[in-house]
């Protein structure tokens, strides 16, 4: 509806994220968690970052969001732009609290993300009554009218009851309200439907775009479920150890897959169609240690098309057309090999 | 709500009746009677004053005697202060013993409550070691310790600004009430506080607290709003308890302060085997602690709706 409208004409994406680097001082020492992540959206895009548990995911979102707790977590390079403006280390953007206002985030596991004390009218009306100074009344009304359009029944009702009355599947509509009263122009979903079944995954992912087309709002999304991203992303970005690996449109990493990662995720998949005999194949071995994050390639270790020199130096990265990007020595030019003749042009 | 106060009584009257029923039979299990003292007294007195007071009857017939009382709310005369009844010691007695231990109770939580989120705002630095370090020393050192120690401070301390700034002893006004009810509430405050603590850093990490600062919510309505009020339920729930032992720990206090309160009667009448006011102040305790813990468990109800729901 609003979000956002400044920037259509101004040809700056909404959101860019640039080489943001972030490190957690532990016991056991400093894990480089984040190391160099950059990607951008934009207004009525849905971004899938898509990688396994560990691989720093949630940490970039939650660095945009500044919700890293600092100690024990410190950014120690990299920046965000909202519309050009910094966001970084800053709680507000153009006079509009980045929490909230701008950006809303959604988190994986309803039951534990909402006050158990607190009715959820009343968890829904305080961003308005934070950022919009509603006045208490105000707000619980503005909050039954986002829970009817979150397609919970019984609005009224429902706005008076307590987390613990709601089912999982409602509890994530009323926080997609909850984070939509303040109209955000980006909405991040840490994976939203981890913790739901599949039948309610469906009707959550349906009510994100369905209130994206009506907002215009930008989604990054976050998952390990390659079906959630086929559905719903325009853009994805596949993280391992801290990077982006691979990046480009979803047809691209789909279809035209750059990374051995991706292809080793795509073949780790499940798949339901009887015609194709396919067994799952894992991915061996574990992630790096990100204590000591290896001087090449992270996957390299797990990597059946691994070289002398992906154990010895980082990849660069190569933009392969339009902006499919990946991060793998197989595309430099010397290594003697047709990346197209490796990877399965089409693995579904 | 009604129906779960009802059964809640119910379930206290049954608790009452047991603490009564174990009271009668472990004082008549003592050694020795009331009647049995240096005095001299002749073989028909002694029948005498036996009947009297039911001694010579079967202990089933006594003990039937005694509820028949009890369900009057009629606790008898005390045997060795005579001519005085049990329900005027406890009706003299307990509002002075009920007003220092509530004082206490209040302290403790008030006190538990504040430092408790001060600790876990403050964690590992300057002032969560320091109250942390006074919790241990509240926790274990005794009460008659602290009390004796509080006194002697007050006697100092009025010495020092030349009038009685704090009265050292005695009952009367608040300014009486003040030193005693923090020292009876001291080791409760320390438990409190560790509770409260240890419960507030659960509370800041869990993901309803991200989920408000992803909101914006500003810290200060992020802590009355959402932390406060889920770090409270545990120190509600030890609340009961808590005043029971206030309550029935405030003997030591009362003496060293020479409050008139119940605690001494309590404890004299068991040194002197006086049955009926050792029964009485130990149903009237008794029953007085299970109305606190029931107040406690409906005032939770207030507090966590999930509890409310489930009565």
């Amino acid at each position: 509806m609003t979000a956002g409208k400044e920037n259509v004409d101004s040809g700056i994406p909404l959101l860019t994220v640039e080489n943001l680097q972030v490190e957690f001082d532990t016991y056991g020492g400093t894990v480089q968690a984040v190391r160099g992540v950059s990607f951008s959206v934009d207004q009525r895009q849905t971004l899938a970052i898509v990688g396994e548990s560990g691989c720093g995911k949630s940490v970039t979102v939650q660095s945009i969001m500044g919700l890293i707790p600092t100690p024990p977590g410190r950014i120690t390079a990299g920046s965000a732009r909202l519309r050009g403006h910094e966001t970084l280390g800053r709680s507000t953007v153009g006079g509009k609290q980045i929490r909230g206002a701008e950006i809303g985030m959604i988190f994986q596991d309803p039951m534990t993300s909402l006050n158990p004390t607190m009715t959820i009218g009343d968890q829904i009306a305080e961003p308005l009554q934070v950022h919009r100074g509603y006045s208490a009344s105000d707000a619980f009304t503005e909050a039954i009218r986002l829970i009817e359009l979150c397609k919970i029944p019984e609005a009224a009702k429902r706005a008076r009851q307590y987390p613990f009355e709601f089912s999982g599947g409602m509890l994530q509509r009323a926080m997609i309200a909850m984070v939509l009263s303040c109209k955000p122009s980006v909405l991040i979903a840490d994976e939203p439907t981890t913790a739901l079944d599949v039948t309610i995954q469906a009707q959550i992912l349906d009510l994100m775009q369905e209130l994206q087309k009506e907002t215009g709002m930008a989604i990054i999304l976050i998952t390990h479920d390659l079906g959630v991203v086929a559905r719903m992303a325009d853009e994805v970005a596949v993280m391992y150890a801290g990077k982006v690996v691979e990046y480009g449109s979803a047809d691209d990493v789909f279809y035209h897959s750059a990374h051995p990662y991706t292809v080793g995720l795509k073949e780790a998949m499940p798949m339901n169609d009887p015609a194709r005999q396919h067994v799952l194949k894992p991915i061996d071995g574990s992630p790096p240690d990100l204590f000591a994050p290896p001087a090449g390639c992270g996957y390299c270790p797990r990597c059946p098309y691994a070289m002398q020199i992906c154990s010895e130096r980082q990849p660069q990265g190569h933009n392969l057309h339009g902006h499919h990007f990946a991060s793998c020595w197989l595309h430099h030019a010397k290594s003697g090999r047709k990346p197209e003749t490796i990877f399965f042009k089409d693995a579904r | 709500m009604w129906l779960y106060i009802l059964k809640r009584a119910l379930q206290g009257i049954i608790t009452v009746w047991f603490i009564a029923t174990a009271t009668f039979f472990a004082m008549h299990n003592v050694p020795g009677d009331p009647l049995t003292n240096d005095r001299a007294m002749t073989e028909t007195t002694r029948a005498n004053l036996e009947s009297k007071y039911g001694l010579d009857q079967p202990i089933t017939t006594q003990y039937l005697i005694f509820l028949r009382n009890l369900s009057r709310g009629d606790f008898g005369i005390s045997f060795v202060q005579e001519n005085r009844e049990v329900n005027d010691i406890i009706r003299e007695h307990f509002p002075v013993s009920a007003i220092l231990g509530v004082l206490a109770v209040v302290f403790a939580a008030i006190g538990g409550v504040l430092f408790g989120a001060l600790t876990a705002l403050y964690r590992n630095r300057l002032p969560d070691y320091l109250i942390m370090f006074l919790v241990i020393l509240g926790i274990s050192v005794p009460s008659f310790v602290v009390a004796a120690l509080g006194q002697l401070s007050l006697v100092s301390l009025n010495t020092l600004m030349g009038f009685t700034v704090l009265p050292v002893a005695g009952w009367g006004t608040v300014m009486h009430m003040l030193v005693p009810a923090l020292v009876l509430g001291l080791s409760t405050m320390a438990y409190l506080t560790r509770l409260m603590r240890s419960s507030m850093l659960e509370v800041t990490s869990s993901d309803y607290v991200r989920t408000a600062k992803s909101k914006g919510v500003p810290p200060t309505r992020i802590f009355t709003r959402h932390q406060l009020r889920n770090a409270i339920l545990p120190v509600v729930t030890v609340l009961g308890p808590a005043i029971a032992a206030i309550t029935t720990g405030g003997f030591v206090v009362e003496l060293v302060f020479a409050i008139p309160g119940l605690g001494r009667y309590f404890v004299e009448a068991v040194q002197q085997l006086d049955y009926t006011v050792i029964m009485g102040t130990t149903v009237f305790y008794g029953a007085f602690l299970v109305f606190m813990v029931i107040l406690v468990d409906v005032v939770y109800g207030f507090i966590d709706p999930r509890v409310r729901l489930d009565l």
